[in-house]
């Protein structure tokens, strides 16, 4: 599947990669962020995620072919 | 309505579009570059979105506001990009028949975009750092990444 972060997550990942492990859930994935780099633990879990333009929760269930972004804690304004 | 820009935000010129015959207070925000944060010179402000998912909260917290208010203007734009000191970042106006109604409604707006909405604010200092900031960190309070405490509501 296909992941894209914003902000503060840039200083951890690239801004769009590719992940080729089975991942069944938002929570799977979560874990999976934070074991590819344990620093931005932190951040991982204070992080919303979007399938679809949608924010979804971390029970729910992922496809292979899924673009999921990744959204640190806003701070518009 | 354009929600999310690269351009500056032309505030005498929504202003102008942001009257309506029923409407007696008129309440304009405008969310500006400070030169100074937490005792750091700033240089400027860059700021990110999510831009297809900020364009279509920012409509529904405008709705939302509307029908809570009995609104006749709402209107929010942020910038995005590089923000000068004393540039604006983010606008919102409101207008309703009376006073309260316009102040509440424009306090809601603004607080539900900082705390709500996908856009990101990285600080440059004078000294050339830059740090991504200004977290809304209402979990830590309520327990839940979607549920937010706000200003508005209790102050």
């Amino acid at each position: 599947m296909k992941i894209e972060v914003f902000a503060a997550l840039k200083n951890y990942f690239s801004k769009e990669f590719e992940i080729a492990d089975q991942l069944e859930t938002v929570a799977d994935l979560r874990q999976h962020l934070k074991n590819i780099n344990p620093s931005s633990s932190q951040l991982i879990n204070m992080c919303r995620f979007v399938v679809r333009e949608d924010l979804v929760t971390d029970t729910h269930r992922l496809l292979d072919h899924d673009h999921v972004v990744v959204l640190p804690p806003s701070s518009g304004g | 309505m354009i929600y999310i820009t690269e351009k500056p935000l032309d505030l005498p010129g929504i202003l102008a579009e942001s009257h309506h015959p029923a409407a007696g207070a008129v309440v304009l925000f405008s969310g500006e570059v400070r030169d100074n944060n937490v005792g750091k010179k700033v240089d400027y402000i860059e700021y990110e979105s999510y831009v297809p998912m900020a364009s279509k909260m920012i409509d529904q917290i405008l709705n939302d506001a509307r029908e809570r208010w009995n609104l006749h203007i709402a209107v929010a734009q942020h910038r995005i990009g590089k923000v000068k000191v004393s540039e604006s970042a983010v606008l919102v106006i409101t207008a309703s028949a009376h006073r309260s109604e316009a102040y509440a409604s424009n306090r809601y707006i603004i607080d539900r975009i900082k705390h709500e909405v996908p856009i990101w604010k990285c600080e440059y200092f004078e000294d050339g750092t830059g740090v991504w900031g200004g977290n809304c960190n209402c979990h830590t309070e309520t327990g839940d990444l979607n549920k937010h405490i706000y200003e508005s509501e209790n102050g």
